[in-house]
């Protein structure tokens, strides 16, 4: 019975108030709450599940239907996921309406600001009369910093802190312009990797991810030295890789990148990473001397060597090297031990071959990237700041000062922190009394 | 044991006193001895200061001179000289001693567990090249000056769930004190934040990498940020706000201790 009562109050909203209605929730804060909180709750999930790992590593951690679930939702790699960066996109278009919203009417031109009348000046809850004949100059001393916005025969109209209603705006556009400006540094940017060995030229960097590829610089660089040194606990000290940036077969430049010092060229950076080294094998083979580094081939008539494995200490005989050679055409293997008198020489096919040294080759992992978009990030970030700032530490107020039959009626308004005004109208009034007296 | 050590420890000491003079305050309800407790957390922070710049200078004498900012036992000391700054800046709202109690308790512990715990590295250790920057001192000073305004945020919304009439100030009180720490503590976070941004930008070629102390730091900005919204445009005071607040400072905990002992990242120097 009562529901079919209660049916005329439950009239579908016309189409369009479906519209506003949806704009409303678009713009609500409630919907920046909820959006915040997930993306709050999606960000912890990527923290406590291992991203980007391989299918062995999350068997080895989940039973296979919560594997399953995980590669479902991409919580294998949330900050990329569909999910993820539509959450960030609503978030983006909230903060665009609610912003436009609130905003819009203040930024209007303020209206006509005037002297109120005697009444209500005198219902203001700061107000003092005073008998004091202030000139012009002494009212504007007495008022420093404040900024008269209106000056008439009936009194004056001083402000200060007006920017502090703008600083919410500021901040919000601000997030916008780092929302931006990651999706720039997304679409327009790259970053890749570089290994580069003492005296190597290379003018590509490899991109990982999903397409893994080779990408051209359009210059190449050079490494001409690389340094490590350590502190003597053993701690890495600094990395140094002396680089000279190539193009069209010219030098243009050279310069020392270490951890914090990035080379920047044509709005490219390229950043000390890591480094690591590469052993090499010299060998004498009959009488003549050869190097070979891992996985490399010595080939001379029927005679075929590489060095396919090395051990810096093999069951604490020193370093040896596992060699693979054929013997008549047969593939076989045989460990080289440096330090031990048998094991660092044997016949090959008739032709002795004797191991003398390892060499550790260093060489430096340098990281390329671009980001046309971090400049729109760090402006951003400075104006956040600023509208930070203006927000939370200014603070608009009104002082309103009106002449009356012989004397002044002074009364002052704080849009917030009152109390802070309060002090501040005390100490005003007290200058007036000290003129007075 | 370095002279630093000694003076750390005397300083650690004081906090006890600090604390001790609390007590005798609550006990004896005499108002001097607010005063006298101010006055010995200006001496107590004086002191910090002086053990921090000895260590400073220490390592100087070491050959691998850096501010203290550097590691797990550094930011543990640094953390209540941050608290302690704190309080002197915000003494005109701190009349009631039950909240510098509370602060000075939670300087006690960073200080005794920096002291005590055998797995802290207490000497000095050199630079490892990615923290060699100027970065790192602002970085730092800006991530801790906001965790310590959180602290006094978390004590506000903790005593707020107290009515115990002696102790704990009045309730509209620590709302308002709740409010104006986060005022501070907000844009120091987010300060922190980018001027972290704007060094992962020079040392590892990248300002954001979702690193886990990165994503939590965000984490805590979103749940202050909720905070702020909720209290000025929702209107929302006393208990919501409380609990918020407590909310927010589990989140400053796990962005400083739980990100270094239960996940890895970049930021793991501080371990």
């Amino acid at each position: 019975m009562s529901a079919t009562k209660n049916k005329p109050t439950e009239v579908i909203p016309p189409e369009k108030g479906i519209f506003k209605s949806l704009q409303d929730f678009l713009a609500s804060i409630k919907f920046a709450i909820i959006l915040l909180v997930c993306i709050a709750l999606g960000s912890i999930l990527g923290t406590v599940i291992k991203q980007g790992a391989g299918p062995a590593e999350y068997l080895s951690l989940y039973s296979e239907s919560t594997y399953r679930a995980i590669t479902l939702l991409d919580l294998d790699d949330v900050y990329h996921s569909t999910w993820f960066i539509a959450l960030l996109f609503l978030f983006a278009i909230n903060l665009t309406l609610c912003t436009l919203r609130r905003f819009m009417p203040i930024l209007r031109v303020d209206k006509k600001v005037s002297v109120p009348e005697e009444s209500a000046m005198a219902s203001m809850s700061m107000n003092f009369r005073t008998s004091t004949n202030v000139d012009d100059a002494s009212l504007f001393a007495m008022l420093k910093g404040y900024q008269c916005t209106y000056s008439g025969e009936e009194g004056k109209v001083f402000q200060k802190g007006a920017l502090s209603k703008y600083g919410v705006l500021l901040i919000h556009t601000s997030i916008m312009l780092i929302l931006i400006g990651g999706f720039v540094g997304l679409v327009a940017g790259f970053k890749g990797f570089m290994v580069l060995q003492k005296g190597d030229t290379k003018s590509t960097i490899a991109i990982g991810g999903e397409r893994p590829r080779e990408k051209p610089l359009g210059f190449s660089l050079k490494c001409k030295e690389f340094q490590v040194s350590f502190y003597p606990n053993g701690a890495p000290k600094d990395y140094v890789s002396t680089v000279e940036v190539i193009e069209g077969g010219q030098t243009i430049l050279e310069k020392q990148i270490r951890v914090n010092e990035p080379l920047s060229y044509k709005g490219i950076q390229i950043y000390q990473a890591s480094y690591g080294s590469t052993p090499s094998f010299s060998f004498t083979i009959g009488n003549e001397h050869v190097t070979l580094k891992e996985k490399e081939t010595y080939r001379k008539d029927n005679f075929v060597i590489m060095p396919i494995r090395f051990e810096q200490n093999i069951h604490n005989f020193g370093p040896g090297v596992m060699v693979a050679y054929l013997d008549k055409g047969e593939p076989r293997t045989a460990w080289f031990l440096k330090n031990v008198e048998r094991f660092n020489e044997k016949s090959i096919q008739g032709i002795p071959v004797r191991f003398e040294d390892v060499q550790e080759n260093l060489f430096t992992g340098l990281s390329v990237s671009k980001d046309p978009g971090i400049w729109i990030v760090w402006a951003g970030f400075a104006f956040i700041l600023l509208g930070l700032y203006i927000n939370f530490f200014l603070y608009h107020r009104r002082i309103y000062v009106r002449k009356i039959a012989g004397a002044y009626l002074v009364a002052g308004v704080a849009m917030k922190n009152k109390e802070a005004f309060k002090e501040e109208f005390y100490k005003l009034r007290r200058k007036f009394d000290g003129i007075s007296s | 044991m370095a002279f630093h050590h000694k003076i750390l420890g005397i300083v650690t000491f004081l906090y006890l006193f600090l604390f001790l003079i609390h007590i005798i305050y609550f006990a004896v309800k005499k108002e001097k001895i607010i005063a006298f407790i101010w006055l010995v957390l200006y001496g107590t922070l004086g002191l910090h200061t002086v053990g921090l710049v000895f260590r400073w200078v220490e390592s100087y004498q070491l050959g691998i001179g850096h501010a203290p900012l550097s590691n797990f036992y550094e930011s543990l000391v640094f953390y209540p000289w941050c608290i302690s700054i704190i309080l002197v800046v915000m003494k005109q709202r701190l009349k009631y001693p039950a909240i510098t109690l509370c602060c000075t308790l939670i300087s006690l512990f960073l200080m005794g567990y920096a002291s005590i715990s055998p797995s802290v590295e207490k000497n000095i250790q050199p630079l490892v090249p990615a923290l060699q920057s100027n970065w790192l001192h602002i970085h730092v000073l800006t991530c801790f000056l906001a965790y310590a305004s959180f602290v006094v945020s978390f004590v506000c919304g903790l005593l707020y769930m107290f009515t115990w009439k002696s102790v704990v100030p009045p309730r509209e009180t620590l709302d308002e004190i709740n409010y104006s720490s986060v005022i501070v503590g907000f844009p120091m976070l987010s300060a922190g934040i980018f001027t972290g941004a704007v060094w992962a930008h020079y040392a590892w070629g990248s300002y954001w990498s979702w690193d886990p102390k990165e994503t939590w730091s965000l984490i805590t900005w979103i749940v202050y940020a909720v905070f702020l919204h909720a209290r000025l445009v929702r209107g929302w005071k006393g208990k919501k706000i409380a609990i918020l607040s407590i909310i927010g400072f589990a989140s400053v905990i796990f962005t400083y201790f739980g990100v270094n002992f239960v996940l890895s990242g970049l930021h793991s120097y501080a371990t």
